[in-house]
């Protein structure tokens, strides 16, 4: 994507503003998108995801801000002429046309021959495995199979950009993985790029080649799914992707000043911290440096592992320890952090 | 069984007065119109008075006149109330206003709203004012009682206007945004989005629409008394001439059994033709 010798993002936002009244709902967004890249947009539910897809889409005028794909200014092309197509949370079928018919409305409004419109229509049936339904009303099918044939109509117009608004939230959890891996795939094979808005955390960190995590009409952090998670930058990223375990404490040179008394951590930072570790970091039974100890107060076993929570000079912290052990209520704990695994967040973004 | 004579008796109060009602109209009318149930002299079956009605030139003229009002005022009723209805989708300042407005017909007598109507397009009303001194005539100009019946058109389009809005408000608002935006995202513009989405998924309450405001106009007896055209009979005003100037009992029931027909087929006609109309518009 050079374009005149400067480098230009395929997909570029910058400073997007969305004010509703006097609500703000986006306050300054920017990230750029490179062509087949899997972009995710994580957030809690009303952080404004799906207003900034809907500003993508064209379906929302931004307050402010500047928008580009392939370096053309995107914001006067109404939406129906944006290279981009939406896959809905609701999938937004035509609930009066057929499958095939709804896979063809696109090309069909693109003004492709009938023979045209014919053979990607069956192109796209046959790589959903949507044959045997393409004369089937929409209501007929299950909700996996709806949500197939909303991906298939995205893809019948060729878009150089597929937008995602949760698009897995109605299905059932086994459903979901198996979709989810799907849709990767077929990202991956077609190569589209996509931006996928969800609120959920595991999704985003399965699929997304980058996520920018947005809270409040900010995008609190942005990064590869492995650097979110092991190192977040706030209180809020570090909790609401996976679980952590944060504890206010003292740092100063190197060493940690903490309400389990002093601890050995990865961090630089000076002054009051917020200190930051992932449960599944805890080890059991003693070390050098780094050990803890206190009472459990409740276990669940999971499977792959078993949440156990201990109290610990009076704050409850959060294990999860892999293997069939069981811990009972009132039973003392000794375990150990490594000091790589601490590390410290801000309290807030900026 | 038990639950089915359940369902009889609950539906028997309403459902049995309106059909007893129904039936007894349609047995009186049609046994009149062929010479039974006699008011005004024996009662013997006949067809002399269809003969002599089908034989009648103001018969035909008042059937195609009656089918004529009736087709144009519904369809261009329920052409007005289409945008409107979209329009009003979504809330707005002032889209409470605009909708109360839109329904204000309701609250005005028909007959009320007829002479006003004449009033104001008589030879020294205020239309006819106001053309002149704007300098558009040079004299007045005669508008009421047209030949072509546009008067009682419009009088029908505003009175029926709000039945043709409410029916297809709830329609057009039980679409849900989402589809009508990925009809846009996928390229469709205003006139594809209406004519691939919104008629095809509004279809039936613009149908009912039709056949509501068809068999309101079709019977209709007021605006053409006050404002239609002299040299034409509507079938209602025709029916009551028959009756009262000629006091023939079975003309009239012949009349009245031709309105009840246009009524239900020609409403159904349309209905069907219109639905066919969508679909074609559909591509
Ligand atoms: N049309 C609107 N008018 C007013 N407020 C809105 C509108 N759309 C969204 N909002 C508000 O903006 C915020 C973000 O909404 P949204 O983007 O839908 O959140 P998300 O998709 O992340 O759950 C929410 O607080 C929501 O109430
Ligand atoms: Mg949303």
């Amino acid at each position: 994507m050079e374009t005149k010798g400067t480098f230009v993002a395929y997909l570029a936002a910058t400073d997007i503003g969305m004010r509703f009244d006097t609500f703000e709902a986006l306050k300054g967004v920017s990230f750029t998108a490179e062509r087949g890249e899997f972009i995710t947009l994580l957030g809690p539910s009303g952080c404004g995801k799906t207003t900034l897809l809907n500003i993508v889409a064209g379906f929302l005028k931004p307050t402010r801000g500047a928008l580009t794909l392939d370096g053309a200014d995107l914001l006067p092309i109404p939406p129906e002429r944006r290279d981009s197509a939406m896959c809905f949370q609701s999938y937004a079928l035509f609930p009066h046309l057929s499958v095939r018919d709804n896979i063809a409305f696109g090309p069909r409004q693109k003004g492709l021959t009938a023979t045209e419109v014919a053979k990607r229509v069956n192109d796209l049936l046959a790589q959903m495995a949507l044959d045997a339904h393409a004369g089937k009303l929409p209501n007929a099918l299950s909700g996996g199979q709806q949500q197939r044939v909303a991906l298939a109509r995205a893809l019948a117009v060729g878009p150089g950009l597929v937008l995602f608004d949760e698009p897995l939230s109605n299905l059932d959890a086994k459903l979901r993985d198996q979709v989810r891996t799907e849709i990767r795939a077929l990202q991956r094979r077609v190569g589209f790029t996509a931006l996928y808005v969800t609120h959920d955390q595991a999704e985003a960190l399965a699929l997304s080649d980058r996520i920018l995590l947005l809270n409040n009409g900010v995008i609190e952090q942005e990064g590869a799914p492995r650097d979110i998670y092991f190192k977040p930058r706030t209180r809020f990223v570090a909790d609401f992707i996976g679980a952590a375990n944060l504890h206010a404490g003292i740092a100063e040179a190197g060493a940690l000043a903490t309400p389990f008394g002093p601890l050995t951590g990865a961090g630089v930072a000076t002054g009051a911290v917020t200190i930051c570790w992932r449960p599944e970091m805890a080890r059991l039974g003693p070390a050098g440096v780094n050990s803890l100890a206190g009472i459990v107060s409740s276990s669940a076993f999971q499977g792959a592992y078993t949440d156990v929570f201990v109290d610990a000079a009076g704050q409850t912290v959060r294990l999860q320890l892999p293997g069939a052990a069981h811990f009972a209520p009132g039973e003392a704990l000794s375990f150990h952090v490594p000091p790589s695994a601490i590390t410290t967040v801000a309290d807030t973004a900026s | 069984m038990r639950r089915t004579l359940f369902v009889l008796l609950l539906l028997a109060p309403g459902l049995g007065l309106v059909l007893a009602f129904v039936s007894l109209v349609l047995y009186v009318a049609v046994s009149q119109s062929f010479g039974l149930y006699n008011l005004g002299g024996d009662s013997v079956f006949s067809l002399a008075h269809w003969q002599a009605m089908l034989g009648e030139r103001r018969y035909w003229r008042a059937l195609q006149y009656s089918a004529y009002i009736a087709v144009t005022a519904s369809l261009l009723a329920v052409a007005l109330a289409y945008p409107v209805a979209l329009l009003l989708r979504k809330p707005f300042r002032g889209s409470l206003t605009l909708s109360a407005l839109i329904k204000a017909p309701l609250l005005v007598p028909g007959l009320v709203a007829a002479f006003l109507f004449v009033n104001v397009i008589s030879y020294h009303g205020i239309v006819n004012q106001l053309m002149l001194s704007l300098g558009l005539w040079d004299a007045p100009v005669r508008l009421q009682n047209d030949k072509n019946g546009y008067g009682v058109i419009l009088l029908q389009v505003w009175k029926q206007l709000p039945f043709a809005f409410l029916l297809l408000s709830a329609a057009v608002q039980a679409l849900p945004d989402a589809v009508l935006l990925a009809a846009r995202d996928l390229g469709a513009g205003p006139l594809d989005r209406f004519r691939k989405v919104v008629l095809p998924l509004t279809a039936g309450a613009m149908q009912a629409a039709l056949v509501l405001i068809f068999i309101g106009a079709a019977g209709d007896f007021s605006f053409q008394a006050v404002a239609g055209p002299p040299s034409v009979d509507s079938l209602a005003t025709l029916m009551t001439s028959v009756q009262s100037t000629q006091g023939d009992w079975n003309g009239a029931a012949v009349v009245a059994v031709t309105l009840m027909a246009l009524s239900l087929f020609g409403s159904a006609a349309l209905a069907i033709l219109v639905r066919g109309a969508t679909r074609l518009a559909r591509g």
